[in-house]
């Protein structure tokens, strides 16, 4: 396997009395599509939100790409290479659907107040050059005729879309989906199946996939990890998850029933 | 707002010329009418910088007349102490300078007040603002060299059409450029969902500051405007009420709309003078027209379709 | 445009504006005296700010929104105990302990009457609105009630003199003396809030009340009326308040129409301190902010900035510990 992208080591994370996550390993590497799954209320969420520095971990530290990512806050991981989408999506709604991903390019633009103020050529230049990438991004997810739609306008399944399109416009080397799938039908599932490969195939960037859906994390993952109560209790391909009697115990026992 | 995007240096340009046309032939005005004239063109100030904080970026601030205050007193206490060694042309020269030192000591009251807006948000920042606001008021009654409660007067009139309007097309320019670019759809990502923009490698905390201090800036130029108009300032000019109006400018005219901003400032300035003739049920007048207009059209006074944000680059 | 904050006039800084405030033959007090008789008014003016902070606290619990009319509805108590003592002095003799409670009880009434009224007109049209469209009609609701009190026709601007309710008497508690107004308002103050938090915690409306305040629309699933609880809710605050404004008026002489806007900011911002929406920490936000006033006010060169120091302390607080004192710590759902 290639080189660590991504790497936790005993991370924990206490909120008040309750132990949310408790001394989880996880290893993501350059390009690799992993999956972390888990029951609801597993802590899956919390795992992604200390990763991206919403939250700071208790004990145990968090590496990306070589670097300790203690104290930074959720723009800096984001300059430094990582994009995420929320659960709940969380679009700025009343921007239409071209300025939602314009905003997302300027992490690694150059140009600031003086350009903007001072609309030289370089601005000029800048603002085409953004419009042109976006254009680009809009039209590989098919969402360039809704262009100029506030983004709350959008069907679900375009939210969903436009969220992974923000998110790939900061340029990031590890992209973290946080249940992807909810609220999908089965059809939108596999789709969305398609879409991720597509996105890792295209953009060869590695993804870190948080799933409740068991479906759409065994038919993509190289690796799966799961949670139970904010314990990692079993990691592996796909079939050896399957058949870990743990995670049978756990999670499938229950879902597998209902399938 | 579309054709400000084809040639926004070129626009700018045409309102300064007019503006300095203006002032050349405002000695033909009526002093009454110049004078509302120039009320006028301070509101838009006002407001277009308000709505750079509170619509744009969504931090709501009831504190504007305190940066107001700031800049009025920095500029009109610089102009009273030059006046002891130079006479009113050399002066003159030195008005701009002036007040651009004042709205620079508003832009770091700006940043003072825009710190805690880090850690708060919707009715705490309101209130906040509005307790800064309030001190700054209290500090400058206390303060000798100000001239405690009774203030300052004799201060030159020295604003004129043109300074005013120059200075109000400027921060219309200023406010518009900057949200009309990639860099400045942030604030609007900011106003839309701050853990979002977070995500996206925004800067929620530059943003935010950078908005107080711009807006700061601007109010402070306008307080100076002000000061150089009025030739008196007291505190209590600058208080809660001042600020309010300043709101209700940015709310009536669409939050985060310039142009509907720009008409509700002039509209709410020409209110109280149609209303004059009524004098005693002028202030009940407007508290009543408020309350309509927030139950009535609460998206502001000018919106009549679905808001679009443009997306031209 | 029109009047301002400061230009009312702010709570009186100098002993010479307290009614009774000094017993007679006792004018030179050492030290010691002279610190409890400060925190004996600045108690009582807590008390105040504590009954008034308490309508703000629970109006924000079910609306989340800052009703700024609030302080009106304080001054309206007032103006409700002035124009009703002669009145109730045609049956009971004022001052008097039967008049006294009669004009209290009924300015307590008009008021909550009046809060009901205002959220029946101006805020529930507004309702599932965002919050600034209606914070900025409460704002308006508080300059229309602050000029329509101006006019002439109505109570005119100037300052009116507050009637005397209670015959005057001093009380010695341990080494602490109170006026008679001063021990009243202490102890009506406490009778209301052990009061309000037996309904609060024990009756069924009360639960009510705190189900709204935790979920409004599970609260509305379980068959709980939103509506008659937010309406019970206005009333119970401004009575509150009406109690409040009558007790302000026998502390201070001169009552007028722009009183409740320093007195409402000030109260409000005891809530926050208090952690907004919390009960008890309103009641303890108002004491401090009572105490902390009065005793800065009798500094030399502290006292002209007393005005600054209410929302002094209110930003340090927020910026230190947001919740305020009471609040608990709150993690942001992403």
């Amino acid at each position: 396997m290639s080189a660590t992208l991504l790497e936790l080591k005993d991370v924990t994370i206490r909120f008040g009395g309750l132990v949310a996550v408790n001394g989880v390993n996880l290893s993501v590497p350059e390009g690799g599509l992993i999956g972390l799954i888990g029951p609801n209320g597993a802590g899956k969420t919390t795992v992604f939100n200390m990763i991206t520095g919403v939250y700071q971990p208790t004990a145990g530290s968090i590496s990306f790409r070589g670097s300790p990512t203690a104290g930074l806050r959720p723009h800096a991981l984001t300059k430094g290479g990582m994009a995420r989408t929320f659960q709940n999506i969380r679009l700025f709604g009343s921007m239409s659907v071209f300025d939602n991903v314009r905003v997302a390019t300027q992490v690694h633009r150059p140009h600031g107040i003086r350009e903007a103020l001072w609309r030289g050529r370089s601005h000029h230049a800048g603002e085409k050059e953004v419009e042109e990438r976006v254009m680009d991004l809009l039209q590989v997810f098919s969402l360039q005729d809704f262009r100029d739609e506030p983004a709350r306008s959008l069907p679900y399944g375009g939210q969903r879309r436009l969220e992974i399109v923000r998110a790939l416009a900061t340029q990031p080397k590890l992209l973290l989906l946080d249940e992807p799938a909810a609220g999908m039908n089965p059809s939108e599932k596999e789709e969305l199946m398609h879409l991720i490969e597509f996105i890792r195939k295209r953009f060869g960037m590695a993804i870190l996939l948080v799933e409740h859906d068991m479906k759409v994390v065994m038919g993509i993952c190289e690796r799966i990890a799961v949670l139970e109560y904010g314990i990692k209790i079993a990691e592996g391909t796909p079939k050896e998850i399957q058949v870990h009697p743990k995670v049978i115990e756990a999670y499938l026992g229950a879902s597998a029933l209902h399938e | 707002m579309q054709l400000f995007l084809k040639a926004p240096r070129a626009l700018l340009l045409i309102a300064i010329v007019a503006a300095v046309a203006a002032g050349l032939c405002a000695d033909l005005m009526n002093p009454y009418y110049r004078g509302v004239v120039i009320d006028i063109g301070i509101a838009i100030i006002l407001a277009v910088s308000l709505n750079l904080i509170n619509g744009h970026t969504g931090q709501f601030s009831l504190g504007h007349a305190g940066f107001m205050s700031v800049g009025a007193y920095v500029s009109a206490m610089i102009t009273l102490a030059l006046r002891q060694s130079m006479g009113a042309d050399q002066l003159a020269w030195l008005f701009l300078p002036t007040l651009v030192a004042g709205g620079l000591v508003a832009a770091l009251a700006g940043l003072l007040v825009g710190v805690p807006s880090l850690r708060l948000r919707g009715d705490y920042l309101a209130i906040v603002t509005l307790g800064f606001g309030e001190i700054i008021r209290v500090i400058f009654q206390n303060v000798e060299a100000a001239g405690g409660a009774s203030g300052l007067s004799g201060i030159p009139r020295m604003t004129g059409l043109a300074w005013t309007f120059i200075l109000a097309a400027v921060a219309v320019y200023v406010v518009a450029s900057l949200v009309n670019s990639t860099y400045g759809r942030g604030f609007i990502a900011v106003h839309d969902d701050e853990v979002a923009a977070s995500a996206m490698g925004l800067n929620p905390t530059r943003y935010k500051v950078t908005a107080f201090v711009i807006g700061a800036f601007f109010a402070g130029i306008a307080g100076g405007l002000f000061a150089h108009h009025k030739t008196s300032i007291t505190p209590q000019v600058f208080d809660f009420m001042k600020s309010f109006e300043v709101v209700v400018m940015v709310i009536l005219g669409g939050m985060g709309r310039t142009a509907g901003v720009i008409l509700a400032a002039v509209l709410l300035t020409l209110a109280p003078e149609f209303l004059r003739s009524v004098a005693e049920y002028r202030m009940i007048i407007y508290a009543l027209l408020i309350i309509f207009l927030m139950i009535a059209r609460p998206q502001g006074l000018f919106h009549f379709e679905r808001r679009k944000r443009s997306s031209a680059a | 445009m029109g009047s301002s904050v400061s230009s009312k006039p702010s709570l009186p800084d100098s002993s010479a504006r307290f009614r009774h405030h000094l017993p007679p033959n006792d004018l030179r007090r050492p030290l010691v005296n002279e610190i409890s008789q400060q925190l004996v008014n600045g108690l009582a003016l807590g008390a105040v700010y504590a009954l008034i902070a308490i309508g703000y606290t629970m109006v924000y619990g079910v609306l989340r929104f800052i009703n700024f009319a609030h302080g009106d509805v304080f001054m309206l108590g007032s103006f409700a105990g002035y124009y009703l003592a002669p009145r109730v002095a045609q049956w009971f003799p004022l001052p008097g302990w039967a008049g006294w409670t009669l004009v209290m009880v009924l300015s307590m009434v008009i008021c909550a009457a009046i809060g009901i009224l205002i959220e029946l007109l101006a805020y529930r049209p507004l309702r599932d609105r965002p919050k600034l469209t209606v914070l900025i009609t409460a704002i308006g609701v508080s300059l229309l009630i602050e000029y329509t009190c101006q006019h002439k026709a109505v109570f005119g601007a100037s300052q009116k003199a507050f009637p005397d309710l209670l015959p005057a008497g001093v009380f010695k508690l341990g080494g602490l003396s109170f006026n008679t107004t001063q021990f009243v308002v202490l102890g009506v103050t406490v009778v209301l809030l052990a009061a309000l938090t037996f309904i609060v915690k024990k009756t069924r409306i009360g639960m009510a009340m705190r189900a709204v305040s935790h979920n409004a629309s599970a609260a509305s699933l379980m068959g709980i009326s939103n509506t008659f609880i937010i309406s019970f809710t206005f009333g119970l605050g401004s009575a509150l308040a009406g109690a409040g404004g009558i007790l302000y008026g026998m502390t201070y002489t001169g009552i007028d129409p722009l009183m409740g806007v320093n007195v409402g900011l000030k109260a409000f911002v005891a809530a926050v301190l208090g952690g907004i929406g919390n009960l008890p920490g309103a009641a303890l936000g108002g004491m401090v902010l009572g105490v902390v006033e009065t005793f800065a006010g009798g500094m030399s060169g502290v006292s002209t900035y007393r005005d600054g120091i209410a929302f002094a302390i209110l930003i340090i607080i927020l910026i230190f510990k947001p919740t305020g004192l009471l609040g608990s710590k709150q993690i942001e759902k992403v």
